[in-house]
């Protein structure tokens, strides 16, 4: 492929390093988009556009300057770097910690992530023949409750990066991602309601839609959800029991109460108005968190990930980050300010929503490490509990200690099997608590797709999060009356 | 920059009828902004943005197909529209087209530029200057935050005839200051700087660091609860959202089983969409299909009295547009919660026992058609005895549904605040409002 615009980022480069900068970054950073919605198997609309500009950031006078324009000529982004280094250099008075990067070595190098199925293969007609489709076995597929409504939509998109730095930096990427989400409500109205929002996302092609096979498990898991309606009675909530916790939360608990807490930007209090501070202080490093079997691992490389990336948006290699190992506080995730600071190497967790974004420590594809045990062997070991599926409602506090996940579907488990379906179980606990209670994990690994906030303007930053089936012991369960 | 931005959407709208669309809107939007953020009660990084960029709605043969794009990239955004054009006839008709409305002359809505805030952008350093000075009044350990100016300019064209232009700017603001075991957080939107309100905001969150810095726990259980304007807002921008129209198509409201009419919330609630009310960001004089905006209650006096809608989902409901037009779907422009007549000493009195609660976040349903939620608490909760504040307690969640936290709505304070951050993502004017028996819930373990 070309790389337009290589010029423009080294003007800045060049420009800001002239008006005294100590340090700069720029960045061009494009996303092509196309999605097309339906709702009960009727198209609403399509939608194609293109997002692209220039992002500088610069370290003027000991404070951290950024500037961003989608004007893209040497005078656009001249100015940007003028407005950056300008009113950093304004600050610099108030500035007690004036703010330096650690020493990396930085990459210098070009990847792309290639479609298998390219978008501009698959027609309109074969997404809208799709949509129909699944609506047409959705619908259908029960006949006491009905299916009110099924929005869906897929969205394509393709995220091209141009990088440089004064330090040397110099990448270049190109990464495609699909992702089809929907929101299904199944009604009775003299029993009730359930309503499951999802997505599936990833890098690649149209070669993922077969693989997420929606049509295959949509229209099961619609017959699941009426008969949740239908028949789930009330979880045991009197004393502690046994919990099966499934994957899907499995993921979203990592991702809320293990790479969150450890991103050391929140550590060091620099999103404390916004997602809020950590659990984690800065000499925590060692320190027991959870049982032998909680290893969480984030890991920006694993192949046709949602979070794919070979190098962080200051240029640093990136490997996966062991979060927590063997249930100790292990590593944080850094970018060069944080790494500076803890005096260690950068992890290269910094990343950036798009051309209006400043890059900031974020996780990329967040999981719990499997175990050894199979799905069953897992419930053969409960005597009396409760195994949960999958969940709508969660939030975890603003230091990522106390969450809470509403179940969707859930089943009892009585000597070792699942019996009937119980209805809005819910998990309330302490981030101690989860993993300090795990006693196993199967051999299973999922992964779920997510769209991650966080930021200043807020920046959503694709992510995958999964992990096996886990069972925790002795857990005290409420009920969403 | 009026005429600029009106000529670049007439030759939008004109490529695109050249191109063999039947309509084509297209907002042109020119913003300059600027942020100074703050962490550990120095500045974290100063950003500052600009960016000219047009959004554009087309139909063919009642299709809806729609792009957006830099102006510096009118060629791509070209390519895209034909793209689209060669696209339309693999889609079906749209189970939501209508054609765009005759416009209609809006009545201009004076008082949305300030200069104050125009200067800010250029030169922010005093506003930062002030906030570090005002938060350093109280006895904190640090603060967080941010000051947001921006600058936005609009113009929209459409087939049907309507060329309009707006310009505004406006503010958003909050802090967060840290004492001991408290923590206390403020906010403010506003089409104006006014030192004196960046000030308060710093204040008022140090005041409530400060108060809440020794805490203790409190068991969940249901309580009388005073929302202050930070939670209320942020309650007020879901269940408002829930009254947009798509929204109640997409199975995403609590609205899906009422009608205009039926009674949804307590007598003493009226909360309106006020685009009309220049003082707040989001005020505008026009829609995205040129129609004038107007205010007009969602809920008066506990009745459901309208849902929000572009002409498009007004044709689906039988029902006509009420100004609140995105390019495709209905949007909220800035909420107004009607004041009560109870002072906060009386709120206090009213509530006899309970807890205020100051701060909240992640508010997650588990079903948007029953509106079952739960949010946690940040920042401040205060414990209140025999109708007066005795202590501050730790954090909690409230989880209960909307239908009932409506009903139970029992008092509203007489002052008005206007909030704006994170998590009151549409402006929203608000009393504290008193409710009563919240659901509350903690961790068991």
């Amino acid at each position: 492929m070309t790389w337009k615009y290589e010029d423009l980022v080294l003007l800045a480069v060049e420009k800001g390093s002239s008006l005294g900068a100590q340090y700069v970054e720029a960045r061009y950073h494009k996303h092509s988009r196309s999605s097309l919605a339906a709702r009960n198997g009727e198209i609403i609309g399509a939608e194609s556009s293109v997002s692209e500009g220039v992002a500088v950031r610069v370290i003027a006078g000991g404070a951290l300057g950024f500037a961003s324009t989608n004007v893209l000529t040497r005078e656009g982004v001249q100015d940007a770097v003028q407005k950056a280094v300008r009113k950093a250099q304004a600050h610099s008075k108030l500035m007690k910690n004036p703010v330096e990067y650690s020493h990396e070595r930085l990459g210098r190098a070009t990847y792309e992530v290639n479609e298998l199925v390219p978008f501009e293969n698959t027609s309109v007609e074969e997404k809208v023949s799709y949509i129909k489709d699944l609506w047409k076995q959705v619908s259908s597929s029960i006949s006491t409750a009905r299916v009110a409504t099924l929005t869906t939509w897929i969205g394509e998109s393709v995220e091209e990066k141009v990088i440089a730095n004064s330090d040397g930096a110099f990448i270049r990427s190109r990464i495609p991602r699909l992702s089809l989400g929907y929101n299904i409500v199944v009604t009775l109205p003299s029993k009730g309601t359930i309503q499951r929002f999802f997505s599936h996302a990833g890098s690649g092609g149209y070669e993922l839609l077969k693989k997420w096979n929606v049509i295959g498990y949509l229209p099961e898991d619609t017959r699941k959800f009426e008969q949740i309606i239908l028949e789930a009675k009330s979880p045991p909530t009197d004393k502690p029991v046994d919990v099966v916790v499934g994957s899907e939360i499995v993921g979203l608990m990592v991702h809320e109460s293990s790479g969150h807490p450890s991103e050391a930007d929140r550590i060091l209090g620099r999103e404390a108005a916004q997602a809020g501070k950590s659990f984690i202080k800065p000499n925590m490093i060692g320190e027991r968190i959870g049982s032998e079997y909680a290893t969480v691992i984030d890991d920006p490389t694993i192949p046709g990930s949602n979070g794919f990336y070979l190098y962080d948006d200051e240029g640093v290699p990136a490997r996966p980050r062991y979060l927590y190992k063997e249930g100790k506080i292990n590593e944080f995730l850094h970018n060069r300010w944080t790494a500076k600071v803890f005096g260690v190497s950068s992890n290269a967790a910094a990343r950036a929503m798009n051309y209006e974004s400043e890059p900031i420590i974020r996780m990329a594809n967040t999981y719990f490490k499997p175990g050894d045990h199979t799905f069953e062997e897992l419930v053969e070991g409960v005597k009396f509990g409760v195994y949960i599926k999958s969940y709508m409602e969660w939030n975890i506090d603003d230091e990522r200690w106390s969450q809470r996940y509403g179940g969707l579907e859930a089943y009892l488990i009585e000597n070792g099997e699942l019996r009937h379906l119980v209805k809005n179980p819910v998990l309330e606990l302490t981030t101690k608590t989860f993993y300090s209670s795990v006693d196993a994990a199967d051999k299973n690994l999922e992964f779920y797709a997510g769209t991650c906030g966080k930021g200043e303007p807020m920046q959503g930053v694709p992510v995958w999060f999964g992990g096996p089936n886990v069972r925790i012991r002795n857990v005290l369960l409420r009920v969403i009356a | 920059m009026k005429e600029q931005l009106l000529e670049i959407g007439k030759k939008v709208v004109e490529k695109a009828l050249s191109m063999g669309f039947d309509e084509a809107a297209v907002d042109v939007r020119s913003t300059d902004s600027l942020m100074v953020k703050f962490a550990n009660s120095e500045p974290s990084v100063i950003q500052n943005w600009g960016s000219t960029e047009i959004g554009v709605y087309v139909t063919k043969n009642q299709r809806i197909l729609g792009t957006s794009a830099p102006v510096s990239s009118l060629d791509d955004a070209y390519k895209i529209l034909s793209n689209l054009y060669t696209m339309h006839t693999q889609l079906p008709q749209s189970m939501l087209y209508a054609p765009l409305p005759e416009p209609k002359k809006p009545d201009p809505l004076p008082g949305l530029v300030d200069k104050h805030l125009i200067d800010a952008i250029n030169e922010p350093s005093n506003v930062s200057e002030a906030i570090v000075e005002a938060v350093n009044r109280y006895k904190i350990d640090s603060f967080a935050g941010m000051f947001q100016a921006t600058h936005e300019r609009r113009a929209l064209v459409n087939s049907k005839g309507a060329e309009l232009f707006e310009e505004g700017t406006f503010m958003k603001m909050y802090i967060r200051a840290f004492a001991g075991e408290g923590s206390g957080q403020w906010s403010l939107g506003s089409r104006k700087l006014k030192i004196k309100e960046v000030e308060h905001v710093a204040e008022t969150a140090a005041d409530f660091a400060f108060r809440s810095r020794v805490q203790e726990e409190v068991p969940p259980g249901r309580y009388n609860i005073l929302l202050s304007p930070m939670v209320a807002g942020n309650f007020f921008n879901y269940i408002a959202d829930m009254a947009l129209a798509h929204s109640v198509l997409m199975g995403s409201s609590i609205f899906m089983n009422s009608k205009p009419g039926d009674k949804v919330a307590a007598e003493k609630l009226t909360i309106e969409d006020t685009p009309r009310n220049a003082e707040l960001p989001g005020s505008t004089s026009f829609d995205d299909e040129g129609i004038p905006t107007y205010d007009k209650p969602i809920i008066e006096k506990g009745v459901l009295k309208t849902l929000l809608h572009n002409t498009k989902t007004a044709a689906k409901f039988g029902s006509q547009t009420t100004g609140n037009a995105g390019l495709i779907f209905p949007r909220l422009w800035s909420l107004t919660v009607h004041r009560g007549d109870y002072k906060f000493e009386e709120l206090l009195s009213e509530m006899k026992n309970g807890l205020i609660v100051t701060n909240n976040w992640y508010t997650r349903l588990q079903n948007y058609v029953e509106g079952i939620f739960s949010t946690i608490t940040r920042d401040a909760i205060f414990i209140v005895k025999n109708g007066e504040i005795v202590g501050a307690a730790k954090k909690m969640r409230i989880a209960d549904s909307f239908p009932r936290l409506l009903q139970n709505i029992i008092a509203l304070g007489d002052t008005q605040y206007d909030m704006y951050w994170w998590e009151v993502d549409t402006p929203t004017r608000t009393p504290y409002i008193l409710v009563k028996d919240l659901g509350t819930s903690k961790h068991t373990a």
